[in-house]
């Protein structure tokens, strides 16, 4: 199994708080990252080496997300590389245009779903890893642990008295 | 006493003097129509005639005339009078009555035939005269008996009320069957007197007609009057036409009775003559007051007042200002005219049409626009926000990190990116609410190379950095205008800004340059200030929509509002902006600010 250590991820985007954002959960999560801030930037991270997986945003300067994503999927060594969009304008006028192109064109090979800023970090890892074939870690937090507590005391009203047996065991044998 | 008992000397002048001295032409003419004898005045007339024909002498004419007279006479001896024409000795026309008496010799047959003729050609001359008068006078002249028939009527009765020769007067004028109750005619047979009164007929074609008749006594025996002249003047036209007017009258009357607009009429010495109720409502004053009393130029723009000694001058204002009598300035529309009649100036009146509810509603729909940009672009606000939200979540999240790792550089780095969002969202809706709040402008006297030289200043360097050429056209006559120089300021600046990133935008090639230029100028009452770049330009449907939606392609900065805040300002200066673009080439952003237009200098 392959180790996030191992993978290259580039981060595409203008703003820099959102890039480095992007650039810090990933890093916690094992991974190495390079970024950029525009789409010529970030071809001249792919030629210096060719990333496992490209986070792009679409609406910025000196070549746009899409005139990136264009160049990269008629560039043979870069046509397989896997991409996801993050982007603030999927609803606008702003960035459909670009979405009609990249998601209805048959022939343009095209990530294949996007997000929506703001992004949920859970979400945005366990797709990275998905993507580059990286198991992904649960990590804890309040918030997860809280989840989980409220989602075991659903499940307790319903639960058989084995269960219940069982689970009380388990909580008072834990010291 | 007979003749044998008049004295000698009668006798004898009778005898021989009376035949020439008569005043009266008289021939004596035998059975062949011969003139025996004439006395002087026939002589005088007719010339030498004895042995010359009746018909030679009198006519010229070479035989008998066809009713002679005479020649009746001779038959049965009855005296006749006669209108006859004859030539005198000059060849002119004249004109006799003429009486034929036979003398009997002494067995009692008609030896001769004595003619005694005086001359009635003046008296047929003013007879022809009269009948002229009488039928052609343009009135209708009726003679009517006692009866109140119509003797005699006159051609333009005639043709108006038909043949009347023989009808009582009041089935001719009015077909009547039965005399008029207030009859002048009868009142002049009554009394003698003349009478004049307006009637109302019908013609014979059935229309109405009105007319003024004058009733006058033609002829009287003793104190009866027994034939009266009627004289009529037809004044149906007249009549119409004052109908006419005075409906005319009362609709205009009406008409500005309830105008929306104020008018205000002056007569030629300027003194106000007409002031609706409109004017007394802008005003605040009474007609009553006004009318007759006051100057029309206590109420009419002064530049209409210059107009006033070229008759035929209208002027149109779109928006002056009045002062009512309350000392309050009302914004009106003003339109005008000099009315002349014959190159006389007669008077004037002008319109005032109060602008304030107009101007309100403007104002209202500025800001209704505004708040329907902002309704607009509350959705692409919260688009533009995610990126800033998503910086909130990155300082959150490093905040996070660097709790739980106990690391406090990642403590730092979180808290700072959290609160730099938090100030952008925060100015981003600052901005915004700013915006659809009412903006009055600082102005005071300013040089607008000055504040252009400032926006230089403030980005050069960043243009710099970029390789962009930053360059200031400055007209030196610009002089000094009244602005707010901080309004001014963020608006040239926005412009920059836009400009320089629009050339960052655009892939040049290495040879073209990269320029922003500001240049300055007066021209034709309006100052004008334009930002031109050789950037990325924008096509046709951007170009449009620029100044209207809340629109950015630039991440980092820019809450998208500069230019709607720019043209905000600049409408506030009483200004206009605009732009031009084309793809690929550049665009250039203009601000337009007519002089008699911007705002008056700030009291604060």
């Amino acid at each position: 199994m392959p180790r996030p250590e191992d993978k290259t991820i580039l981060v595409v985007d203008d703003e820099d708080d959102v890039r480095d954002y992007f650039a810090d959960i990933l890093r916690d999560a094992g991974f190495n990252v390079v970024t950029a801030g525009d789409g010529e930037d970030a071809l001249e991270r792919v030629r210096e080496k060719i990333p496992d997986f490209i986070s792009l945003d679409l609406v910025m300067p000196r070549k746009s997300g899409i005139k990136f994503l264009y160049e990269l999927r008629h560039n043979k060594d870069w046509v397989n590389i896997p991409v996801v969009i993050v982007t603030a304008h999927a609803h606008d006028k702003l960035g459909k245009k670009d979405f009609r192109d990249i998601f209805e064109d048959k022939s343009f090979r095209g990530p294949k779903f996007y997000l929506e800023k703001p992004i949920d970090e859970e979400t945005y890892v366990r797709m990275v890893c998905e993507n580059v074939g990286v198991e992904y870690e649960e990590s804890e937090t309040p918030e997860k642990t809280e989840k989980q507590r409220r989602e075991v005391e659903d499940l307790i009203k319903d639960a058989d008295p084995d269960t219940i047996a069982e689970l009380l065991k388990r909580l008072k044998g834990k010291g | 006493m007979t003749r044998k008992d008049l004295p000698e000397e009668i006798t004898n002048w009778i005898g021989r003097q009376l035949f020439d001295h008569v005043p009266s032409n008289i021939a004596v003419i035998n059975r062949d129509f011969e003139v025996v004898v004439a006395n002087s005045n026939f002589k005088g007339v007719f010339g030498e005639v004895s042995g010359k024909h009746c018909y030679e002498a009198f006519k010229k004419r070479d035989a008998v005339c066809e009713n002679c007279m005479a020649a009746q006479t001779f038959e049965d001896g009855e005296v006749r009078v006669s209108n006859e024409y004859g030539i005198d000795r000059n060849g002119q026309p004249a004109y006799y009555v003429v009486h034929n008496a036979p003398i009997y010799n002494g067995s009692g047959e008609i030896a001769y035939i004595i003619e005694m003729s005086y001359d009635v050609t003046d008296t047929k001359s003013l007879q022809r005269q009269y009948n002229i008068l009488f039928e052609r006078v343009p009135c209708y002249v009726a003679v009517l008996n006692r009866d109140l028939k119509v003797v005699r009527a006159n051609e333009l009765l005639r043709g108006t009320f038909g043949e009347a020769r023989g009808q009582h007067c009041f089935r001719v004028y009015k077909q009547r069957h039965e005399q008029c109750e207030d009859c002048p005619a009868m009142k002049t047979f009554a009394d003698g007197k003349s009478y004049t009164q307006e009637q109302v007929g019908i013609d014979k074609r059935g229309l109405v007609t009105h007319y003024i008749v004058s009733t006058a006594p033609l002829s009287k025996s003793g104190d009866t009057v027994n034939h009266v002249v009627e004289m009529s003047v037809d004044v149906t036209e007249l009549h119409k036409l004052t109908q006419d007017l005075l409906k005319e009258g009362y609709f205009r009357h009406q008409l500005t009775e309830n105008a929306l607009d104020a008018l205000v009429g002056t007569d030629a010495s300027g003194t106000v003559n007409i002031f609706n109720p409109a004017a007394e409502e802008l005003f605040k004053i009474p007609a009553t007051e006004v009318i007759g009393r006051r100057s029309a130029w206590e109420f009419l723009p002064e530049e209409f007042h210059r107009l006033f000694d070229n008759e035929g001058r209208t002027l149109v204002l779109p928006e002056t200002t009045v002062q009512n009598s309350e000392g309050e300035s009302i914004p009106v529309r003003f339109s005008g005219a000099v009315l002349g009649q014959r190159s006389e100036i007669i008077g004037g009146a002008g319109f005032l049409q109060d602008l304030r509810a107009y101007k309100k509603l403007e104002e209202e729909k500025l800001t209704n626009e505004r708040l329907a940009v902002v309704g607009q672009t509350v959705a692409q606000l919260s688009h533009g926000m995610k990126n800033i939200l998503t910086g909130v979540q990155g300082g959150l999240y490093g905040i996070r990190a660097g709790i739980k790792r106990n690391d406090m550089e990642r403590l730092t780095v979180g808290r700072e990116r959290l609160e730099r969002n938090v100030t952008r969202i925060t100015e981003m809706v600052r901005g915004f609410l700013n915006y659809t709040k009412e903006h009055v402008p600082k102005a005071r006297p300013t040089d607008l190379n000055r504040v252009a030289e400032e926006v230089v200043t403030l980005y050069r360097d960043t243009a710099r950095a970029e390789g962009i050429k930053l360059r200031l056209e400055p007209d030196p006559d610009i002089g000094r205008i009244n602005v707010d120089p901080d309004d001014i300021h963020t608006c040239l600046a926005n412009f920059v800004s836009n400009a320089i990133d629009a050339c960052k935008e655009k892939e040049a090639d290495e040879d073209e340059e990269l320029s922003v230029t500001i240049r300055t100028a007066k021209k034709d009452g309006a100052v004008l200030m334009e930002v031109a770049d050789t950037g990325c330009g924008m096509d046709e449907e951007t170009t449009n929509k620029v100044f209207s939606t809340f629109f950015t392609t630039k991440g980092l900065e820019g809450t998208g509002l500069g230019l709607l805040v720019t043209r905000k300002l600049i409408h506030a200066h009483g200004g206009e902006v605009s732009v031009e673009s084309r793809p690929e080439e550049g665009s250039v952003f203009r601000i337009e600010l007519p002089l008699d237009k911007l705002p008056p200098v700030s009291t604060d």
